[in-house]
């Protein structure tokens, strides 16, 4: 019973998702993978470090009031060979992140998309 | 066991369906089956940067993080490798947070051990010289030293994390790494199967064409494996790639610090 609802989930998870392998060194649960979540705000600053690439962005509350928001990408290994490099992002840029909040309310982000001052930035070679 | 089973499943399809373009860090297929055919390999010659590319569906949803499908291959395991494997709480499909996980390379940034530190998606390189070859993996910095000045394998290892190797070619385009002589402090794979002191691990590398290597990797190991595990890897070159800089201890267990709601480390 066990292992055909194992292969009935694996199978699911396969012709759902195109069996997209997820090694991921940290583990994304401390985030809501549930829902997704744009962000427009300006950058405050960018850490290009180990072991994740950390965007710091201000954003206005609807009631007027600003909240800074980190944003974690993949390694800095990853993103450069994709063409990024520390000053991909400089305080002052507007962009717009789309990711998964923290689960406890945290203004803290799991980032699956960055677009910049010049549209989307790439992404890297998994 | 059964609800760890389901537990796993469910892990697996949810981290599945979770994977993310920019954040996650994957090893993966990038697309599909591996490449067209590349010019010929060179003889004898493994040098450069190679990525994992394993194809789709050579071990269903369970590629980067244990070695055959649980569901159609499971590894064969002896009582003490079950009685083991009960233990380990897996760091499976990204899943996860530091504190529900006891694989010791994320909780403790042991060094990953042979064959655990291919499951990193991150690229390795080749480094040939006259009496060893230099396997030097991105992830840590790990590098392991496969002598190729004819020696044997030592009879009584020292108990090393990466254990010692020797390496030879068997034709102009497979290299047959074996190693002995490890600690017990490290799993086989990301699911958490053990192994013993009498672990023993052979890869061939084999240079199908210029661009593609593929690696055949077997695990022996009477205390834990009931009959040898053995798996195959895939890799495409990545001429224009350099190793970057990665550290395990600091830098990955600060992230407790993200997982628990911080807005920054605090170092």
């Amino acid at each position: 019973m066990t292992r055909k609802l194992m292969f009935l989930l694996g199978l699911i998870a396969v012709l759902t998702f195109g069996a997209r392998p997820a090694l991921a060194h940290h583990g994304g649960a401390a985030f809501d993978q549930t829902k997704t979540q744009t962000l427009t705000g300006t950058v405050t600053r960018m850490d290009f470090v180990n072991p994740h690439v950390v965007v710091y962005m201000n954003v206005q509350n609807p009631d007027g009031t600003t909240t800074e928001w980190s944003g974690w990408l993949t390694a800095p290994n990853k993103l450069q060979r994709a063409g990024w490099t520390k000053n991909t992002l400089k305080p002052g840029d507007k962009v717009t992140l789309v990711g998964n909040q923290q689960k406890n309310g945290s203004p803290v982000l799991q980032i699956r998309k960055v677009t910049g001052p010049e549209g989307d930035l790439p992404t890297f070679e998994q | 066991m059964r609800s760890r089973s389901v537990a796993l499943a469910v892990a697996a399809a949810f981290a599945l369906s979770a994977s993310a373009t920019l954040f996650s860090q994957q090893a993966g297929r990038g697309g599909g089956a591996p490449a067209a055919p590349s010019p010929p390999a060179p003889a004898r010659d493994l040098s450069g940067v190679w990525m994992m590319r394993n194809p789709p569906g050579i071990n269903g949803p369970w590629t980067n993080y244990t070695y055959t499908d649980p569901m159609k291959a499971p590894p064969s395991l002896t009582a003490w490798g079950e009685a083991e494997f009960k233990k380990a709480r897996d760091s499976n499909g990204g899943n996860y947070t530091l504190d529900e996980t006891n694989d010791p390379v994320l909780t403790k940034c042991y060094p990953p051990g042979v064959p655990r530190v291919y499951f990193h998606p991150y690229p390795f390189e080749v480094v040939q010289t006259p009496k060893q070859t230099l396997l030097i993996y991105e992830y840590d910095h790990w590098m392991r030293r496969v002598n190729t000045d004819g020696r044997a394998l030592p009879k009584d290892p020292d108990q090393l994390w990466m254990g010692t190797s020797v390496g030879k070619w068997i034709d102009d385009h497979n290299f047959q790494v074996e190693t002995v002589g490890f600690n017990t402090k490290t799993w086989l794979d990301r699911l958490g199967h053990a192994h013993s002191e009498d672990l023993k691990v052979t890869e061939n590398f084999r240079r199908v064409d210029r661009d593609h290597l593929q690696v055949d990797i077997k695990m022996e190991d009477p205390k834990a494996l009931a009959k040898p595990w053995v798996t195959t890897f895939y890799y495409e070159n990545r001429p224009n790639w350099e190793l970057g800089e990665i550290s395990c201890s600091g830098d990955y267990l600060d992230w407790t610090q993200v997982e628990k709601g911080g807005k920054e480390y605090k170092r």
